[in-house]
């Protein structure tokens, strides 16, 4: 894979949480690279570290040893406002437990990485108009989440991570707490971007995302266990 | 699961919020009985020295002030007690439906949740009164203020636990008894917490307009705590504005009041001794001192006629007001009011007598300008009397005895002749205990032509150290008995006095603004807590610390603003329209009063930001987890 191709880089990424007196390695000498454009699957058991993973390619974590490069960005020694910059621009992040904000309404809550970045007030309109038809749901652009089911509320997530067209996308067990009909609604939206060529990291167990992945990689106690192609 | 433990392990589990309800209910506790012992010593001192200084008017002043602060004390302290409990219960909707739909009776959750209650807010008022009470120990042994000399009154230890206890049970039930009749899937509803279901129409907004409008919405969803910190805020700005608005209008007033009683740069001309004993009469007002055996009858205390024609024909005297002092057994005459509705006559007073300095005054000539409740002399030879407030409080207000009494429908009597009482009088000499009557009156009614002091004043034009010289010179040369003194020494005395008195007032503010801080800083405390997972969310998403301590700045700015503007015009009508009659308000009063507020505002602004620059700084990870 050449270098400047790279969407992500990690290099013997290690994270170790203190629990009380005991000390939680959490990743081990994880190394990873993925493509500008490619769709990678992480899979693995519970507590095997997915999101741990998630989190510090996102900048939201930060690793404990090792290096983690975005974009050509080495997080590892960045302060926290570039970090929000960073999540902010870069990044799209749909969290397992969604993460909406209660007080704002879907398409506030769609809206507002767009409104940090100052941009214009009728393109925010329109993208937010464009993103709730997308995930389906303009006709719930002014109720409130907890108005909308899971589903609905993970699909904003999804509208909310794509809201600055980051280059990346990373979404934590998006189909984990969905019934069938909205996982399927979930599964749509991801091969969309696959087709649209973004980067895209899924950490999953659903088995329909893992078979269009460009690269599946399996988390084992904190350790990545094989990487398939 | 047994019913004892599992409330005391449910608070021990929820450490953060269990503490934080401890710790302000045990501020709000600690800071109503420390402010309510002050304020009692504070009366005590008063009552202390209202029997021999400080005029009847003006000890009514700051009595009426201290019962005002004592309730609004009690009533921030109710509101303080109330906004606490209710928070701390409300959070627990959701956990008695969880409990609830896990099977467990609707009984057992209540009893499980009102024993966390009482726990909590017995635990809170037992360390709120003991701090209270150590809290006034050391301001006693540390201050040393004058008041502190009298013991606390201990009554008021069991009276605020008490009241503070049973508030609390009650108003903390409150919320418990509303989710009690909840189903167990409406507790559970996050519209419960949300409380939101209706938006506008969607609008972008700016950055700053998504700071407030995120603001404004978590204000908004925390509706019922955000108008009760408001309601809280409000009560502590109103006994901030009336201690310190009052403290200063009230000040500047009753220092008005002496001054123009007393008269400013006024120089008193008399024999050596009735101008000593007449200082002395002024500072009756500020301490205790005796009139031993004056008399004033003595002829030679009456000033010579050259002296007076001396004075008159000096070109840098201005003013001058000759007085008869006299100190006189007097009478109080019942008189009649009429029931309008009746018609019927009903007497008003009684026959009560007593001892009075009498002074017989020029009304064209008085130099001094007294605060007067109806009117004052104003004919030089008619039988009409203006009495001192102490008088008239010894001798013409009611008591258990006489049902109606007012010296305004009354009369006096002074050596057998009846006169008309027009008015009452705020006047430091004699501590409010005199009579001023017409001189030409007084000089008829007892015979004594001659006057015994003379009270002058220069021309601000002239050089006051040499005219006070050469009046001097002149005066000694025609009498050398006859001094002449300057009275402002003891009008400064008096001044002092009645400053001591607000400065200690004006000490109330900054206990109140002390306890109101701490209980702004708990409010930030619970609104962090509550926003803790949607801070992480914002943050996660790309909102930088800053934002978030914007988000928190503008929601303290706006509960603090809204409370100042209720809380401060209230306080200013309570003060300007309740509690002070006639009030001197100048622009440097408003300047004064305005710079406080300001300042409290200010202070309390940036103490309440201090949890949230706290907050903006942690990890995002450790605020997602």
């Amino acid at each position: 894979m050449e270098k400047d191709n790279l969407a992500v880089s990690a290099e013997l990424l290690c994270k170790k949480y203190q629990m009380g007196e005991a000390e939680v390695e959490v990743l081990k000498n994880v190394n990873l690279s993925v493509a500008a454009g490619e769709f990678v699957a992480i899979c693995g058991p519970s507590g095997a570290g997915k999101t741990t993973l998630l989190n510090i390619i996102s900048g939201i974590d930060r690793p404990t040893s090792g290096k983690i490069v975005v974009f050509g960005e080495d997080l590892a020694d960045k302060d926290e406002d570039f970090l929000a910059e960073f999540r902010c621009n870069d990044v799209g992040f749909v969290f397992q437990a969604y993460n909406l904000v209660s007080t704002l309404t879907v398409a506030e809550n769609v809206a507002f990485p767009m409104e940090w970045q100052r941009k214009p007030v009728k393109e925010i309109e329109a993208r937010v108009a464009e993103l709730l038809d997308i995930v389906g749901l303009q006709h719930r652009a002014n109720h409130f989440p907890a108005q909308l089911s899971g589903g609905e509320q993970q699909r904003v997530a999804f509208a909310r991570a794509l809201a600055n067209d980051p280059q990346l996308l990373l979404a934590d067990e998006p189909t984990g707490n969905l019934d069938t009909a909205n996982g399927q609604k979930i599964i749509q939206i991801l091969r969309m971007l696959k087709a649209k060529g973004k980067t895209v990291i899924v950490a999953t167990h659903d088995v329909q995302i893992i078979q269009f992945a460009d690269q599946k990689l399996v988390l084992e106690d904190g350790q990545l266990a094989s990487q398939n192609e | 699961m047994s019913e004892t433990f599992f409330p005391v392990n449910d608070l021990l589990r929820r450490k953060f919020q269990t503490s934080l309800t401890i710790i302000t209910l045990t501020l709000s506790v600690t800071a109503t009985l420390f402010l309510l012992l002050y304020s009692e010593r504070l009366g005590f001192g008063i009552a202390a020295v209202k029997e021999e200084t400080l005029t009847y008017g003006l000890s009514m002043v700051f009595s009426q002030f201290l019962i005002f602060m004592d309730i609004l004390i009690l009533v921030v302290g109710a509101v303080i007690t109330a906004f606490i409990v209710f928070l701390m219960m409300k959070q627990r909707t959701r956990d008695f439906g969880l409990i609830k739909a896990a099977g467990c009776p609707n009984s057992l959750v209540f009893g499980y949740f009102l024993n966390e209650l009482l726990i909590v807010t017995f635990v809170g008022c037992v360390l709120g009164v003991v701090l209270g009470f150590a809290a006034d120990f050391v301001v006693a042994n540390v201050f040393r203020l004058q008041i502190y000399q009298k013991p606390p009154n201990l009554w008021l230890v069991p009276l605020v636990f008490g009241v503070f206890l049973v508030l609390a049970l009650f108003l903390g039930a409150k919320p418990l008894v509303k989710a009690a009749k909840l189903s167990p899937i409406t507790a559970l509803s996050p519209v419960q917490y949300f409380g939101m279901d209706e938006a506008s129409k969607f609008k972008p907004l700016s950055r700053s307009g998504i700071i407030l409008r995120l603001s404004s919405r978590s204000l908004s969803r925390r509706q019922a705590a955000s108008v009760r910190i408001v309601i809280l805020l409000s009560a502590v700005f109103v006994l901030l504005t009336v201690s310190i608005c009052g403290g200063i209008v009230a000040g500047d007033t009753t220092r008005s009041w002496v001054e123009g009683a007393i008269g400013k740069d006024v120089i008193a001309i008399a024999h050596d001794s009735m101008v000593t004993q007449y200082k002395l009469l002024l500072s009756k007002f500020s301490r205790t001192v005796e009139n031993g055996d004056f008399n004033y009858l003595d002829e030679k205390f009456a000033v010579p006629e050259s002296i007076l024609q001396q004075l008159n024909t000096a070109p840098e005297i201005v003013h001058i007001d000759a007085r008869l002092v006299l100190e006189e057994h007097v009478r109080e005459l019942s008189g009649y009011k009429i029931e309008p509705e009746t018609m019927s006559t009903l007497p008003v007073g009684d026959n009560r007598t007593g001892q009075s300095l009498v002074v017989g005054v020029d009304p064209e000539k008085v130099l001094s300008t007294s605060f007067m409740k109806g009117y004052a002399l104003n004919l030089s030879d008619v039988q009409e009397a203006v009495i001192g407030d102490t008088l008239a409080q010894a001798m013409y207000s009611p008591t258990p005895r006489i049902d109606l009494s007012d010296p305004l429908l009354q009369k006096l009597i002074v050596r057998e002749k009846i006169f008309t009482i027009t008015g009452v009088c705020v006047d430091p000499i004699n501590n409010g205990n005199v009579t001023y009557i017409p001189l030409k009156t007084l000089q008829n009614v007892t015979g004594i032509s001659y006057v015994n002091i003379v009270l002058v004043k220069l021309a601000s034009s002239v050089d006051r150290v040499a005219a006070l010289a050469q009046l001097r010179e002149k005066i000694q040369n025609i009498n050398s008995d006859f001094a002449v003194f300057e009275l402002n020494a003891v009008l400064q005395e008096n001044v002092a006095f009645l400053g001591s008195f607000w400065s200690t007032i004006l000490f109330l503010p900054l206990f109140t603004l002390a306890s109101a801080a701490l209980c702004l800083i708990g409010y930030m405390l619970l609104a962090i807590d509550e926003q803790r997972q949607e801070f992480a969310i914002l943050r996660a998403v790309g909102a930088k610390p800053k934002t978030v301590t914007s988000i928190l700045a503008v929601q303290s700015l706006v509960v603090l603003l809204s409370s100042c503007a209720v809380g401060v015009s209230l306080g200013v009508i309570t003060t300007l329209m309740i509690l002070m009659p006639q009030p001197v308000v100048t622009s440097f009063t408003i300047l004064e009063v305005a710079g406080w507020l300001f300042g409290a505002l200010g202070g309390m602004f940036l103490l309440s930001l201090y949890p949230a620059v706290k907050f903006a700084r942690t990890p995002l990870l450790k605020i997602m987890a």
